[in-house]
């Protein structure tokens, strides 16, 4: 039989390093196959190697592990791994995909192993079924994060750009094809129509 | 002010029409043991209804004229007697059938003695009303001024848990002992080493939210161990350099104002970079600004990026430390990330404005 394969990505080469140690610990027969210091290494890993299980990091440069997690769309077993993210601990205990809090504890990682097994054991597809859940909490995460307006204007300085937090504007008055900046100690011009900025700023 | 000051005079009008008929009829009586008018049923029929149209008038005065000047408001209080005693002697004259023409002769109560006993007594009451109200005033001035206190600390204890929460943010804090507990096994000597720097931190940051003010140096300390920690958990995806010359470095310089500024470089910058990057740390003087620049390379700022707590703090903080003379501004680093720019008055000699 083949033995089973998982992948650790986790940013911090310390962090790797510890859940691979204990992971040996507490699951001899799993096989570290590989570490991803992100997400896009991560993604390259998996589709090369399809590793039956992932660890990940939530917070990752360049991709997380939330989107990892949607991108394999249920080609493995997907454990999550944070250190404290209110809005995804909250959406996990909802949601029941498996995570792990750091500093991953012995017992805590005894009882993912547990589970993991018994999923594998019943022969279980990874289902889509997770994905779906994945789907839901990236969905709900999007939602409990701000909308996208526009919070910075850019202004052109004599010293370069200068991002001016939209709070401190007094007032925009158009000017042609461009808007004048008015803050409490300064004026500038920015190439944006009034109608553009309009579209993109906090109506509230 | 005006109208809530209506609505009170309008809410004890009762109270203050009880004291007066109170006060009348023991005028009444004293009147009458001392010999004065003829019996006590005539004293009181006066003195109510002169008396009650003292107190009329002293409230109509007080409703619809009543101005700042203590000058004025005695002008007016002294015409709504002499009108309140002379409408309350016609009124009384009606109800007793005692006719003007004999009482202007002297008979049987004269109108000039009315007149004279009128201002005396009308003033007294006056006087005892607004020294009353006076007193209500200013206790309710010593309570309003004790709740103002109040909220101010309550103000002040809030502020400092915030700037305490934003040094001490739990996803650093448990990501931080995660690395030391992973090292603690398999590095047992960098475990420590950054240990030591989160306690060095932890320590600094706490005394900085009691408010103690720290020199720029001491701050360079604590941003010191704040970096080495973060070294060992993104190892050589963050360098950094800390140029401060040396006649700035005993300069005080206000708490937790730089951290912030270096935590939104790594979480916002450098972290989120695959290959991350550097960050400087640079302290310039000139005549009127003490210069303190915190560069990094990291993505930079994307204009819908929430303006964080942290920064909108620093603003709020420069605002009341230097009254408009403090400011934070953000530019655009070439070729990539951001610097962030703090400018405080130069105070080295004590003078902020020179030439």
């Amino acid at each position: 039989m083949k033995k089973m394969e998982a992948l650790i990505a986790d940013d911090e080469e310390p962090l790797r390093r510890y859940l691979k140690a204990m992971l040996c610990e507490v699951w001899p027969e799993l096989v570290i196959c590989g570490e991803a210091r992100n997400g896009r290494e991560a993604l390259e890993f998996i589709s090369k190697h399809q590793p039956e299980i992932v660890f990940l990091d939530i917070r990752m440069p360049g991709l997380g592990g939330m989107e990892v997690a949607r991108k394999i769309t249920g080609a493995c077993r997907v454990v999550f791994v944070t250190a404290y993210d209110e809005y995804a601990v909250e959406a996990f205990e909802k949601g029941a995909v498996d995570y792990l809090l750091k500093p991953v504890t012995r017992e805590r990682l005894e009882k993912t192993v547990k589970r993991l097994q018994q999923q594998i054991s019943t022969r279980s597809q990874p289902s889509l079924d997770a994905t779906e859940r994945v789907e839901r909490l990236l969905a709900d995460l999007a939602n409990r994060r701000s909308p996208n307006y526009l919070r910075w204007v850019r202004v052109q300085h004599k010293d370069g750009v200068r991002l001016i937090p939209v709070e401190e504007v007094c007032f925009f008055q158009a000017s042609e094809k461009y808007t004048l900046v008015v803050t409490k100690g300064s004026e500038s011009l920015i190439r944006k129509t009034i109608k553009e900025l309009a579209g993109e700023l906090d109506p509230g | 002010m005006v109208t809530s000051e209506r609505a009170i005079s309008g809410k004890r009008i009762p109270k203050v029409l009880a004291i007066t008929i109170g006060f009348n009829t023991l005028i009444a009586i004293f009147l009458t043991y001392i010999g004065y008018g003829q019996g006590f049923s005539l004293n009181f029929i006066f003195s109510q209804s002169i008396g009650l149209f003292i107190c009329a008038c002293v409230l109509f005065g007080e409703y619809f004229f009543q101005s700042r000047s203590p000058a004025r408001n005695a002008l007016l209080i002294a015409a709504a007697i002499i009108t309140g005693t002379v409408a309350g002697s016609f009124l009384a004259s009606a109800l007793t059938g005692i006719p003007l023409s004999l009482m202007w002769q002297g008979e049987p109560i004269s109108l000039l003695q009315l007149l004279f006993l009128g201002l005396l007594f009308g003033s007294i009451i006056t006087y005892f009303f607004s020294s009353r109200e006076k007193i209500a005033q200013a206790q309710a001035l010593i309570q309003e001024e004790r709740i103002k206190r109040l909220s101010l600390e309550k103000e002040g204890l809030e502020t400092r848990l915030q700037l305490l929460q934003a040094q001490v943010e739990p996803h650093f804090l448990f990501n931080s002992l995660s690395n030391i507990l992973s090292l603690l096994d398999t590095d047992a000597g960098r475990g420590k080493e950054m240990l030591a720097d989160l306690i060095r931190y932890l320590r600094a940051s706490l005394s900085r939210t009691r408010g103690k003010t720290a020199t720029l140096e001491q701050e360079m300390e604590l941003i010191r161990a704040y970096m080495n920690i973060y070294k060992v958990r993104m190892g050589d995806r963050l360098r950094y350099r800390i140029e401060i010359p040396d006649h700035l470095k005993a300069r005080p310089f206000p708490p937790m104002l730089i951290q912030p500024l270096v935590e939104n470089a790594i979480r916002h910058g450098l972290e989120p970079k695959i290959e991350g990057g550097e960050i400087s740390i640079m302290a310039q003087e000139n005549e009127d600004y003490l210069r303190l620049a915190v560069s990094d390379t990291g993505i930079g700022l994307d204009e819908k990026t929430p303006a964080g707590i942290g920064l909108s703090n620093i603003r709020e903080r420069l605002q009341t430390l230097f009254n408009g003379r403090g400011r934070l501004i953000l530019e655009e680093n070439i070729p990539s990330g951001l610097n962030a720019i703090l400018e405080i008055p130069n105070e080295k000699n004590g003078s902020p404005h020179r030439g």
